[in-house]
């Protein structure tokens, strides 16, 4: 056991604290970037807040320890367990992504031309559909994550860096450079900006707006399942219920960033994650009122930037 | 008009007529606890430790006078809305006695409304002073209090941690920051520094800011007051990814398998206040018989078990559904059940006898006496 730290000078004024307080808030905010961007692509193409997106990011959580356990019972994760992640991933992405695309045809489609409160609570009836049928599937108990080994870490100087903080930073990384090529650089891309600019006169250019609608949903649900794995790896454990509060907080940021703005929900992502970490880590009674400075910012952006930072209507950047 | 009233007088006649037809066949109690949301693991093994209870009434003859004893099972989530609400519908099933509820938060709101009716309660794991501090004549405690709770961790703290500093946190519930209170008050008391008290919200996943706080600290003593085994589960993780190294001390409410099942060797040296539980008294293995098919008891499963078994028994007793009658016979009992020696106080509690339990390869093993002051 340690002596107390008093002769490190206060907390408030050391850069390693500062550093290491940063970490926790990239690592949390890059969790809510990738749910962001699921509300925010949907958002863009059918102007529809789709609250289900939440559930599909528990789903991914579930699908994670339904593969990562058979394959740990199988014994495959004590030869490769950098491999078995990857794998339980990609499964549960692709996974979650047919999930959205029946979602997006039973719930949404239909409506395609009813008003817009229609679809949104068609939205939130969904949500809470696939909430509760988590919760009689998988039970009501938390599910604890089957590996141990991401519990490790290392120092780098006075800051420690736990494993799966640079895993979730790189796996978020990699999928946000990933959307950036294919929205921007592919002729899909293409395909889901023009529609998200002008649905007829896309579809008279001969782009299929079904399809289009399909993918989006596709990728967004793609995004939300790494991020409920990497949330059930980080943290340790899954419940039906754990995609309410962050799909708040993700539906926060994309608003924050611009709804519809795809490297606004990248940001807005980003700020709320740091909002709520530093507001913990430097004022007074912070750690049980972070929720609330994440959502005071919120209101003062939207007070004083109707339409989020970096702006819904920059079509360009849109989906 | 005066037709009117007839009828008025033959539904009240047929009311109670079937009432009391009904009462002659079947015992009717209730439990209420958390069935779902993030304490539904503890909330479940309420209720089945209330229906292994039955079970065993029933195999030892059952009550006279009643063929069948019903339970009713509600859920209050945890949520005092919830639970007013869950107390009002066992109301009005007009159930004789009720084991709940789980969390103190949502203990207290129900009793008065049970209360009122004067229908009995007996908490088996609410464990707030306040609980039986109201001077409800119709309310029982058959697990500790967080009074003396937070005497035995802090009596081991002085004495066998040789703490000087504490680093607390709790998470803002009746229960969790009354007992987070209680030890930062003993604490300043016995001398050691009490370097921060921090709060989280219930249901947080993130703790790594305030962890980062505590690392930053360096205590001897990181006292994690949290109403939940899964938060729990999550604050040990993150603690061991952080490299925290003062000892950790929970508390009843973390204490649940769920705790070794999610945070794995993360959970390996915490110390929890718990209560004493002889496992070798054949009280002790009635009771896991009773509960085997239940599946493997939780923290609360013997106590809520010892609740139900002495409310059924006192009705049993008093031959009769009269709450007088049978609190009467609750203030009589005297007798070794499965969680410990019950006996009840004026005031509706039974005692404590917290120890120190720690976990070890993944169990949860005895590890020291307040008492005595000696190592199991």
């Amino acid at each position: 056991m340690a002596e107390g730290g008093g002769c490190q000078g206060h907390k408030a004024e050391r850069m390693d604290y500062f550093l290491q307080q940063m970490i926790n808030g990239l690592t949390l905010g890059g969790v809510y970037a990738l749910v962001a961007l699921g509300y925010t692509m949907v958002y863009g193409i059918i102007q529809l807040i789709n609250f289900a997106h939440g559930e599909i990011f528990a789903a991914g959580g579930y699908l994670g320890v339904i593969f990562l356990s058979f394959l740990t019972a199988n014994g495959f994760m004590e030869t490769h367990p950098g491999l078995g992640i990857g794998l339980s991933l990609v499964l549960s992405m692709g996974y979650c992504a047919m999930l959205a695309m029946a979602v997006e045809k039973v719930a949404y489609k239909p409506l395609r031309q009813s008003s817009r409160l229609a679809v949104l609570l068609s939205a939130l009836g969904m949500s809470i559909f696939l909430q509760n049928g988590l919760m009689l599937t998988q039970g009501v108990y938390d599910k604890a994550y089957p590996t141990e080994f991401t519990h490790g870490g290392f120092d780098l100087g006075a800051i420690r860096v736990s494993y799966m903080q640079i895993g979730i930073l790189a796996v978020t990384a990699i999928l946000l450079v990933a959307l950036n090529a294919l929205v921007f650089r592919t002729r899909m891309g293409k395909a889901m900006r023009a529609t998200a600019q002008d649905k007829v006169m896309s579809a008279l250019v001969g782009i299929s707006a079904n399809r289009v609608i399909s993918l989006t949903f596709a990728i967004g649900a793609c995004l939300a399942a790494a991020a409920g794995i990497m949330v059930g790896l980080y943290y340790g454990s899954v419940r039906y219920d754990m995609g309410f509060v962050p799909g708040i907080k993700a539906f926060a940021a994309a608003v924050l960033g611009g709804i519809g703005n795809i490297t606004g929900a990248m940001v807005g992502g980003l700020i709320i994650g740091m909002v709520e970490i530093m507001a913990a880590a430097y004022l007074p009674m912070g750690g049980q009122y972070k929720d609330v400075f994440a959502f005071v910012i919120l209101i003062g952006v939207l007070y004083f930037m109707p339409t989020g930072i970096m702006g819904e209507n920059v079509d360009d950047t849109r989906v | 008009m005066k037709g009117f009233s007839r009828i008025i007088v033959l539904t009240l006649a047929l009311c109670l007529a079937m009432g009391a037809a009904a009462q002659a066949a079947t015992l009717k109690i209730g439990s209420q606890s958390p069935l779902t949301g993030s304490y539904a693991a503890d909330g479940n093994d309420i209720a089945n430790g209330t229906r292994a209870a039955i079970d065993a009434i029933q195999k030892e003859g059952g009550i006279p006078g009643f063929e069948k004893i019903e339970l009713f099972a509600e859920d209050d989530a945890c949520d005092p809305r919830q639970a007013v609400a869950a107390a009002n519908k066992l109301l009005n099933e007009k159930v004789v006695g009720v084991v709940g509820s789980y969390c103190s938060s949502s203990t207290i709101p129900a009793s008065e409304v049970l209360d009122e009716g004067k229908i009995l309660m007996l908490t088996p794991a609410s464990t707030s002073e306040k609980v039986t501090e109201r001077g409800l004549p119709y309310m029982f405690r058959v697990c500790g209090r967080d009074d003396d709770q937070s005497v035995a961790a802090m009596k081991f703290m002085t004495d066998e941690l040789k703490a000087k500093t504490v680093f607390i946190v709790d998470d803002k519930t009746t229960y969790s920051q009354g007992l987070a209170d209680n030890v930062e008050k003993l604490a300043k008391e016995k001398g050691i520094k009490v370097i921060e008290h921090d709060h989280v919200n219930q249901g947080d996943k993130d703790f790594s800011a305030v962890l980062t706080k505590v690392k930053d600290a360096k205590p001897d003593v990181f006292y994690m007051s949290l109403q939940n085994s899964s938060s729990g589960a999550l604050m040990l993780i993150q603690a061991k990814r952080m490299g925290i190294d003062a000892a950790i001390i929970g508390q009843d409410a973390v204490y649940h398998p769920q705790l070794m099942e999610i945070a794995k060797d993360a959970a390996e040296g915490v110390y929890l206040t718990f209560g004493f539980i002889d496992e070798e008294t054949p009280a002790y293995k009635k009771f896991l018989a009773a509960y085997e098919k239940y599946g493997k008891p939780g923290a609360y499963s013997a106590y809520a078990y010892d609740s139900a078994y002495s409310l059924l028994s006192a009705i049993k007793a008093a031959g009769s559904t009269d709450p007088d009658k049978i609190k009467a016979e609750i203030m009589k009992i005297d007798t070794l059940g499965a969680s410990k020696h019950i006996k009840f106080m004026e005031n509706g509690d039974s005692g404590s006898n917290y120890i120190i339990r720690i976990v070890k390869d993944g169990q949860f093993k005895n590890y020291w006496d307040p008492q005595t002051g000696k190592k199991y």
